[in-house]
């Protein structure tokens, strides 16, 4: 079998819904063959809530009308997991990868994702582990510093994972995130209280990924 | 994950690329996934089902499997209407998990043309084929 190739693409600062559908027609076109490679995207959000495929709107502490006057949108995924907040200082990486061709198991492809947090975490002094109930990074005592929800959709794996670097953290007040009460959530900046650029995070968690899972 | 020799692979059924597999019983056709999709997804958390009802064809997309934080979708081996589904998989999704092929079937459907079905079955694989698939 001949070695599958990996496209990386940095969006920069995007929408949500603009980024979803330049995942959409990545996985059509995969599946479809009209494209062979695996593509990774790296990105930023502008500020959004969206909401797991079971929902978590019953997460969302407070109104939509409270978010729109803040200019906030609420989008519906279809992704795992519950309620979450994207903005702009937290690095998201959506690998879009044939998972099934590259016989990566989901469950390992999970761990992959949050193994490469840790250690980009670690390369700025963060201590970050994994919960076995919970999935996504944490620090210390329960605060929440990274995210993980994937779709699996004919072999192919799309959303990906979100790290939190130097954002405002304000927004995740108004949730529970991932659908848990009283989880503080927390950055690297947060963390070391040191500024950090996210060029670098961006290259760290491309450099770990890519380690861990030769993706 | 299992190694492909501790999969549990019944040779009295049938399965798809795609890691459904399918048991004839006339014209009904039990549908779950198999040992392989259950250890490689991981704890099973919910099952999103079809209605009763619903008419599918061979490869249709019939409900989703969310495993922790990821939903994966699961696909039809044959062409039919869903005549049942499993009504204990809404409060005990791990069904899917600790008995693939018993207590975690997913749908039945009955198929209405049996050539059909027969040509749509013999598409699918046998227990031999199947783990020379997954062998690559």
């Amino acid at each position: 079998m001949k070695p599958i190739t990996v496209q990386k693409i940095d969006l920069n600062l995007i929408d949500y819904i603009e980024a979803f559908e330049i995942q959409k027609k990545i996985v059509s076109d995969m599946i479809n063959g009209n494209i062979e490679h695996d593509t990774i995207l790296i990105l930023e959000h502008h500020p959004v809530f969206t909401l797991g495929k079971r929902g978590g709107r019953d997460n969302l502490i407070v109104s939509e009308e409270f978010l729109k006057s803040r200019d906030i949108a609420i989008i519906q995924t279809e992704r795992g997991g519950n309620i979450t907040y994207h903005g702009p200082g937290q690095v998201v990486i959506y690998p879009i990868v044939n998972i099934e061709k590259r016989r990566l198991g989901v469950s390992d492809f999970v761990c992959s994702l949050e193994k490469t947090m840790i250690r980009t975490a670690s390369d700025f002094g963060v201590t970050a582990v994994t919960d076995s109930k919970n999935n996504g990074v944490w620090v210390k005592s329960y605060s929440k510093l990274g995210s993980v929800g994937l779709s699996i959709k004919r072999g192919i794996s799309f959303h990906g994972l979100a790290l939190n670097v130097n954002l405002d953290l304000t927004p995740f007040s108004w949730i529970n995130p991932c659908g848990m009460a009283n989880v503080a959530m927390t950055s690297l900046e947060n963390e070391i209280k040191q500024h950090i650029e996210i060029k670098r995070v961006k290259e760290k968690l491309l450099y770990h990924f890519k380690e861990i899972t030769g993706i | 994950m299992k190694e492909i020799t501790e999969l549990n692979l019944p040779e009295d059924i049938k399965y798809s690329d795609s890691h459904e597999w399918a048991k004839v019983d006339a014209e009904i056709i039990t549908i779950g996934i198999d040992d392989y999709a259950q250890d490689q997804l991981g704890e099973v958390v919910f099952v999103e089902l079809p209605e009763v009802g619903a008419a599918l064809s061979k490869g249709d997309q019939f409900g989703t499997v969310e495993s922790v934080k990821a939903v994966s979708e699961i696909y039809t081996p044959v062409s039919g209407e869903v005549v049942e589904v499993n009504a204990n998989l809404p409060d005990a999704p791990e069904l899917v998990n600790n008995s693939p092929y018993d207590e975690g079937w997913i749908i039945k459907i009955k198929a209405d043309d049996p050539s059909l079905l027969a040509s749509e079955l013999n598409d699918l694989k046998d227990k031999a084929a199947y783990i020379a698939m997954l062998k690559g």
